[in-house]
């Protein structure tokens, strides 16, 4: 009796709000192949990824990237094998248009000739840039009676006066820079690269966190968007979010406002890397759901939870006129909006905060990074947790 | 963990048995006689030792005391005065020990400790602060508070553990920055260090070096860690040494931040592509071959600042993962 070879399947690790279950569905039904999706919302992915290359086909990666590179789990992306190669280098070589205001995610995009990653354009790429986004707080509407008509600041985060209604990520990597946010604006002054917090940096914002949860400033630390919504409404006034919180917070009916604080916002990007240990039949397929990412679907999807394309002509066509103007041009929603679940999520006439996508996009004042002193991060962000 | 103590015979029992020998053969001959400061200065141990050895020998009715002036080989005077009894030059006798008897050679206990302790907390202090338990260290490896405030004590002069507020000692964490300033020491020192050593260098040493990193790179961009820590020896212990300022040569012994990063990567996360490094050692190497110290050591600062940005990509990585199992001595904070 012959042997059966077990049938071919792409493996993909991802993040559950990023990578959501029509998205899943979608790309299931599109891809004449079986995948499988494998959702890690934690830092095992990161983990798994880097020591065990063997174990996964594609990972949907945020901000970490050159980590990867230098542990040597993932591989070059051909830029010849995408069906939009040409598209991605006029964005980079332009560097004009909408990929002006989100330079970073192109950054570490290419392969140099030494082997290390750079904006430089080569026929290489170290992952296949899809999403990104800016994220603040949020804040329900009766914080104004407790700050009146100030301008919004991540110095509320710290703000004495809203002890006890704080909701806080749980993320140390987020967590950190959002703190740093609240810290500088509390204290007046900037520091040098809030993206990249020197050793004595991070443990002031550690004290000045740890100071403000020993009074017991704090209403609660969230791990997913559905957290943070809840938490939002059970007592806190104002959250750091995720834009599906917002959404779902929304479809509730909740009064809130997403901030866009004086001293900007956090952005983020998520994209696509192709691991080390791919090989044959599967690397076929990675490049097919490479491809069908770039058609735009999956963009338009994610664009109803608030997310923005990185080529967003690709979406275009996938979003309704309405969606469009909406959500990527900041004009008031001609209609009632669903999300991405198809839910109704934006009411009508409701113009989204911060504008449009450029108009968002450029109030992004740091990334989303694993700073040069990752463990000093991590291990003062236990000691905050614990305090 | 489990660690085999080392079987240590006290330093007493192994030069009472060394006079017992000597004296059984012959070459210290009966009616001779020993002072407690010529056994101590012969056989390089402390005063105490040689004491209790010599009382037991008297006890065993080998030696006799003869009070201030020492002790007499043989169980009986003779009628001797002390002061004419020649004291025998215990540098004309060899010392040599059995194969079981290396001690006295061999490092003090403290130094055995310490190269197994420092090898505990580098092999964590990446992942974080841990704090260390004298106590624990004491019953760990079987010794005396004595000789874990010792260890304690060398681990404190090396800057890899320091006292917290509570006056504990803690180890790490080895951060970003501690690699910025130990990269900033060898940038200004090891130059410095190769450019004397050059014109010492012995050639047939530096033709071996340049043979090892032929063969390792026959065996490809990765290389087996022994391999590796042989290169970095090669370049970085042994070319270095060849200079002759022994206070360089502390200092230098010190900025090990780097080479912790490097192996722990490469048993946790991935074998380096050595490529580039084992270029920048032939560099190195080959200015030295031709006794040209100036080039030796603009090469050298090349290899150090590239080195420097491949150990810093190297420590965020190591950063993502929690931290590993650690000897019965320390315990992480936070």
């Amino acid at each position: 009796m012959p042997t059966r070879t077990p049938t071919p399947k792409l493996r993909i690790i991802g993040r559950s709000e990023l990578i959501t279950a029509p998205i899943r569905k979608q790309a299931q039904a599109d891809l004449g192949f079986a995948i499988e999706f494998e959702m890690i919302d934690s830092i095992e992915s990161l983990q798994r990824v880097i020591t065990r290359p063997e174990s996964f086909d594609l990972y949907h990666q945020w901000h970490t990237v050159d980590l990867m590179w230098t542990a040597r789990s993932i591989q070059p992306i051909s830029l010849n094998r995408l069906t939009n190669g040409a598209e991605i280098l006029q964005a980079v070589r332009g560097r004009s248009g909408p990929s002006r205001i989100i330079d970073t995610v192109f950054d570490r995009l290419f392969v140099q000739g030494d082997g290390r990653l750079g904006s430089t354009p080569s026929g290489e790429l170290s992952m296949l840039p899809l999403l990104h986004g800016v994220d603040s707080f949020v804040y329900a509407d009766a914080l104004r009676d407790l700050v009146g008509d100030e301008p919004e600041s991540w110095g509320w985060m710290l703000d004495a006066r809203l002890q006890g209604r704080v909701a806080m990520i749980n993320d140390p990597v987020l967590g950190m820079i959002e703190a740093a946010l609240a810290v500088e604006a509390q204290r007046g002054a900037a520091f040098a690269d809030i993206g990249n917090l020197t050793l004595d940096e991070v443990d002031e914002v550690a004290e000045a966190l740890i100071g403000r949860k020993r009074l017991g400033h704090f209403r609660g630390f969230w791990n997913s968007f559905e957290e943070s919504a809840r938490l939002m409404t059970r007592g806190a006034l104002l959250g750091s979010i995720f834009s599906p919180g917002v959404a779902q917070l929304r479809s509730q009916g909740a009064q809130i406002t997403v901030s866009t604080p004086a001293e900007g916002c956090r952005g983020w990007h998520a994209d696509l890397c192709l691991s080390a240990a791919c090989s044959g039949e599967q690397v076929d397929m990675a490049y097919a759901y490479l491809n069908w990412w770039m058609n735009g679907w999956a963009g338009a999807s994610a664009a109803r939870q608030g997310y923005y394309m990185t080529f967003p002509a690709r979406v275009g066509g996938h979003l309704a006129p309405g969606e469009w103007e909406y959500w990527y041009e900041g004009q008031p929603a001609a209609h009632a909006l669903m999300d991405p679940y198809g839910r109704m999520a934006v009411p009508a006439g409701h113009v989204r905060e911060g504008g449009s996508h450029r108009d968002r996009m450029s109030r992004a004042r740091v990334w989303n990074t694993f700073m040069d002193e990752h463990t000093q991060v991590v291990r003062r962000w236990r000691e905050f947790l614990a305090a | 963990m489990v660690t085999e103590k080392t079987e240590t015979r006290a330093f007493y029992l192994i030069v009472q048995d060394w006079l017992a020998e000597n004296i059984a053969r012959g070459t210290l001959p009966a009616g001779a006689r020993l002072t407690v400061a010529g056994v101590a200065q012969r056989l390089s141990v402390s005063r105490s030792p040689a004491i209790r050895a010599m009382d037991n020998l008297v006890a065993g009715g080998v030696l006799t005391p003869l009070g201030r002036a020492g002790y007499l080989i043989g169980n009986s005077r003779d009628g001797a005065e002390p002061g004419r009894v020649p004291v025998v030059n215990l540098f004309s006798l060899p010392v040599t020990f059995s194969d079981t008897d290396e001690q006295l050679n061999a490092p003090a206990g403290w130094e055995r400790v310490l190269a197994e302790v420092a090898a505990s907390v580098e092999n964590c202090i990446p992942f974080g602060i841990y704090r260390m338990s004298e106590s624990a260290m004491c019953d760990h490896f079987g010794v005396s508070r004595t000789v874990t405030r010792e260890v304690l004590a060398r681990l404190h002069e090396r800057g890899t553990i320091a006292k917290d507020r509570g006056s504990h000692w803690v180890a790490g964490p080895l951060s970003a920055r501690m690699l910025d300033e130990q990269h900033e020491l060898r940038r200004l020192l090891e130059p410095a260090a190769i450019l004397m050593a050059t014109p010492r260098m012995d050639r047939s040493v530096l033709a071996a070096m340049g043979e090892r990193l032929n063969l390792a790179a026959a065996m490809g961009p990765t290389l087996p860690t022994d391999v590796m820590d042989a290169l970095e020896a090669d370049l970085h212990d042994t070319c270095l040494a060849a200079q002759p300022n022994r206070r360089i040569a502390v200092s230098i012994a010190q900025l090990q931040a780097a080479r912790i990063v490097n192996r722990l990567f490469a048993t946790h996360v991935v074998k380096h592509d050595e490529s580039d490094l084992l270029q920048e050692h032939r560099l190195v190497l080959g200015h030295m071959g031709l006794g040209d110290g100036e080039g030796a050591a603009a090469a050298l600062r090349y290899h150090l600042e590239a080195d420097h940005d491949r150990t810093r990509d190297r420590l965020k990585v190591l950063s993502v993962f929690a931290d590993p199992a650690v000897a019965p001595y320390l315990s992480r904070m936070f």
